[in-house]
């Protein structure tokens, strides 16, 4: 039987992350091993942590320093890999999966991979809102065929790139594409590395594997948004949106991006001081273009 | 029921009608023992090849490091060069009978054996030619540590690249058509790169011994050229070896295997790293389909893949690909997409470790600290980098140090010239001292090479409670404590490798926590599926 590794990383939010692993641990198809990666969390997260670590198939990686969801979970999913299992299964500290996501995620991967007939790189969950809405910021994107599947009677939908928020990879995809990039930080790790495993194939979004994201609004990502609290989000999202759209698809992609990011802060009436920074990390892009660290086979 | 065979001598293939110097039949022979199995295997060659025919065999021997030529198509010339000195005759009678005779059962044919001269290892760089070759060679032995960096250089380029394998169509067939029917006598047929020291070829021959255990008699093929010192192993007694030398005669080719596989029931293929039994795989699951095929499969070479592409190429013939490392697991499942059910990981863990005691030595028993290498002198070794971390930590130890290198190889007089610029501090090791001994005075192993599987020295020295710093190359993860894995990069390994064995001089806690660390991971490893048992259960099946 295959085995699963469920990778959770947080970063000071230890009251979210008890309810997240309980909902790990509690899962109908349980995962052989559950490893959090603490970003160095200052909250008395630690303790917690402590606690879970008695539990069978626990594992804790404790970072020195805070890398960011990107260093995160390429460590999480890394450490994964060593220990040996045949598919991660990624989230964040505020996502609580129903008790048989990851049986239907499994489920749904399997099938849809029968139906394709070919490999599929990866399976998301339906991630939907505490109020039971669809969780606008997690909403994957779809291949021109997405309906495929659900035309042969599943109930899943071809995706090109989704976030990691409860998203299952067969080992095969980190052998073949590596680790997501550690150096985006934070934000676009996820579409970036989604989007290149896509090049083995599309990705399944398995709609009976439901999971909640405890997001405090229910809002996507937009340019507009951007303030002075939150300007440092967006100047990692600028320049690796930036790199990526430059260095792995081509320079009118880039410019495409470059409209868009001007049209956001247009419409969000942003200052132009947070205007010029945003537009630095742009340019800091294009420099800016890291490579893909590769898994090591240890078992 | 298994249909176990009553005795292992194999079924002779030819008979000794006349012998001069040899001594394969009773007299006086000219040939010491390795030399004789080498016309041994000559001789099962052409009787195989040449059903019926009456041989002679004029055996020749050349200087010092020139290399055996057996049955290549040169073989058939009666003129020979002036340094060859002529060492026996044999005339022998193929007792072989196919339907596949490509030349007259009668009349005598006249072939020239060279037994080559005593073995003499040199390196691939000792033999380039040409201006470019000689320039090549020239930095290399000048400058070896700079001229390292560069080719892993060239490696990261290559390997960023990537590389397509187109695969070979598969037979489509359940049943060849029969030509020939076959001998009673079970065997299996071995493919390997040569009889001489190394991880593949101690595995290799292990598993000649497992299919003696089980009743079958070993048919070996080697095709790579060598002086075969391992031909006079015991693990061979009772085996069929025929150390080919190419290129063949193209009629002989097929003529050769019709032969083995007349005269002998083969009930499997093991490869272990065999081209010439690799590329004829279509052809004997065109005739024989009914015959399975493994292979072990030990390291992926940098920027060509080695074997294991070669293996991937072919997956389509191959029935169970036996790998030794998780990152060969990986590579052939998730790069290649190999069904995983056809790849089997099953470790080499405790292969050499009979007869090592834990010992490793500590602060209070040895002072100075002692570092060690343990290891054929070769490229992939790299020998040289050793004796250049040895002298950074010569220069910049916090305490007395003092240096081991054990070993052998074509990287002798290298290893000797760097040595002597380090003075006393190094003490050289060669075959006449246990390697025990060494890590029974070792504080630390270091292995510096350029590649690797999974190195035996890892788990010996984790049996002798010795910490390792390691290149981190191939699955040496599988062993070795994260921090002790340096970068393969000569410099920047030097740099990595000195500063832990710097802190394991000062700090005998942290020894301990990477010692630790290298325990649990070698029991974890331990956990996994043995090579040994896979095989003696894979031969099980095949006497049913």
């Amino acid at each position: 039987m295959s085995t699963v590794a469920a990778v959770v990383v947080t970063y000071n939010r230890k009251d979210k992350l008890t309810k997240v692993l309980d909902h790990v641990l509690a899962q109908t198809r349980r995962p052989e091993w559950v490893v959090i990666v603490d970003n160095a969390s200052t909250d008395g997260t630690d303790e917690v942590l402590k606690e879970y670590e008695q539990i069978d198939g626990v594992v804790v990686v404790r970072l020195k320093d805070n890398t960011g969801g990107a260093g995160g979970f390429a460590t999480g999913m890394n450490k994964s890999y060593e220990l040996g299992a045949d598919f991660i299964w990624i989230m964040d500290d505020d996502c609580y999966a129903n008790s048989d996501a990851l049986e239907e995620l499994l489920n749904g991967h399997a099938k849809a991979e029968e139906a394709m007939g070919m490999q599929l790189p990866y399976a998301c969950s339906l991630v939907k809102w505490v109020d039971g809405n669809i969780c606008e910021m997690n909403n994957p994107g779809t291949t021109w065929d997405w309906g495929k599947l659900i035309a042969k009677g599943q109930e899943n939908v071809l995706v090109t790139h989704c976030s990691f928020v409860s998203v299952l990879f067969p080992r095969w995809a980190l052998t073949k594409f590596g680790l997501p990039l550690t150096e985006y930080f934070i934000w676009f790790d996820d579409q970036e590395y989604t989007l290149r495993i896509t090049k083995a194939g599309p990705g399944v979004q398995v709609l009976r594997s439901v999971v909640v994201h405890d997001l405090g609004q229910n809002r996507g990502v937009n340019f507009g948004d951007v303030n002075a609290s939150n300007l440092w989000k967006f100047e990692y999202g600028a320049r690796n949106e930036s790199s990526f759209r430059l260095h792995h698809e081509n320079p009118v992609s880039w410019l495409k991006f470059l409209a868009r990011l001007v049209q956001g802060l247009r419409h969000g009436n942003v200052p132009w001081s947070i205007r010029a920074k945003l537009f630095r990390k742009v340019v800091e892009g294009i420099a800016f273009n890291p490579k893909p660290k590769m898994p090591r086979s240890v078992l | 029921m298994t249909d176990k065979p009553r005795n292992q001598k194999p079924t002779a293939v030819f008979e000794v009608l006349d012998d001069s110097g040899v001594g394969l039949s009773d007299g006086d022979a000219l040939l010491d023992g390795r030399e004789r199995r080498l016309v041994e295997g000559a001789a099962n060659f052409y009787a195989l090849a040449g059903p019926g025919q009456t041989f002679r065999l004029t055996v020749l021997r050349g200087p010092a490091g020139t290399m055996p030529a057996l049955t290549d198509e040169d073989r058939t010339t009666i003129e020979w060069e002036d340094d060859r000195e002529v060492v026996g005759s044999l005339v022998v009678r193929s007792l072989v009978h196919t339907t596949s005779d490509h030349s007259p059962a009668d009349g005598l044919v006249d072939i020239a054996v060279d037994v080559g001269g005593a073995p003499q290892s040199v390196t691939a760089y000792h033999q380039l030619t040409g201006v470019l070759g000689k320039a090549r060679k020239a930095v290399r032995f000048l400058a070896p540590v700079q001229f390292d960096a560069l080719r892993q250089f060239r490696t990261d380029m290559v390997e960023r690249k990537g590389r397509d394998i187109p695969r070979k169509a598969p037979v489509r067939l359940t049943r060849g058509a029969e030509a020939t029917p076959h001998g009673d006598q079970p065997a299996i047929l071995f493919g390997l790169h040569w009889l001489e020291l190394g991880g593949a070829e101690r595995w290799a021959v292990d598993t000649i011994r497992l299919a003696k255990e089980a009743g079958f008699t070993p048919i070996v093929v080697t095709d790579r050229d060598s002086a075969q010192e391992w031909i006079t192993r015991p693990e061979l007694d009772g085996a069929l070896v025929v150390p080919l030398t190419l290129p063949l005669d193209p009629k002989q080719e097929s003529a050769f295997l019709n032969g083995l596989l007349s005269m002998y029931d083969v009930r499997g293929i093991h490869l272990h790293h065999c081209t010439w039994l690799y590329d004829k795989l279509p052809w004997i699951k065109s005739i024989r389909p009914d015959i399975p095929v493994v292979d072990s499969l030990h390291v992926l070479e940098w920027r060509t893949g080695g074997f294991v592409d070669i293996s991937v190429r072919l997956s389509n013939m191959i029935d169970r690909h036996h790998v030794i490392s998780p990152q060969l697991r990986d590579y052939l499942v998730g790069k290649h997409g190999l069904p995983a059910e056809k790849v089997v990981f099953a470790t080499l863990a405790g292969l050499t470790t009979g007869g090592i005691a834990v010992g490793g030595s500590d602060e209070a028993e040895s002072n100075p600290f002692t570092v060690s290498f343990v290891g054929r002198f070769t490229q992939q070794k790299r020998p040289y980098l050793f004796l250049q971390l040895a002298a950074e930590l010569k220069k910049s130890s916090p305490r007395e140090v003092r240096f081991i290198v054990h070993g052998h190889g074509e990287l002798a007089a290298e290893v000797n010239s760097l040595r002597a610029r380090l003075g006393d501090a190094v003490e050289l090791r060669g075959a006449d001292r246990p390697v025990s001994d060494t890590f029974r005075d070792s504080d630390v192993l270091v292995i510096s090479s350029d590649n690797e599987g999974l190195t035996l020295t890892s788990f010996e020295a984790t049996a002798a409670g010795v910490p390792v710093v390691s290149a981190d190359v191939g699955s040496q993860s599988s062993l070795i404590a994260d921090d002790l894995l340096c970068p393969r990069h000569p410099y920047s390994f030097v740099q990595a490798a000195a500063a832990r064995i710097r802190t394991m001089m000062t700090s005998p806690d942290q020894r301990k926590t990477w010692l630790d660390e290298q325990a649990a991971k070698a029991e974890a490893f331990a956990k996994l599926p043995r090579a040994e048992d896979w095989t003696r259960d894979l031969y099980q099946g095949w006497l049913k």
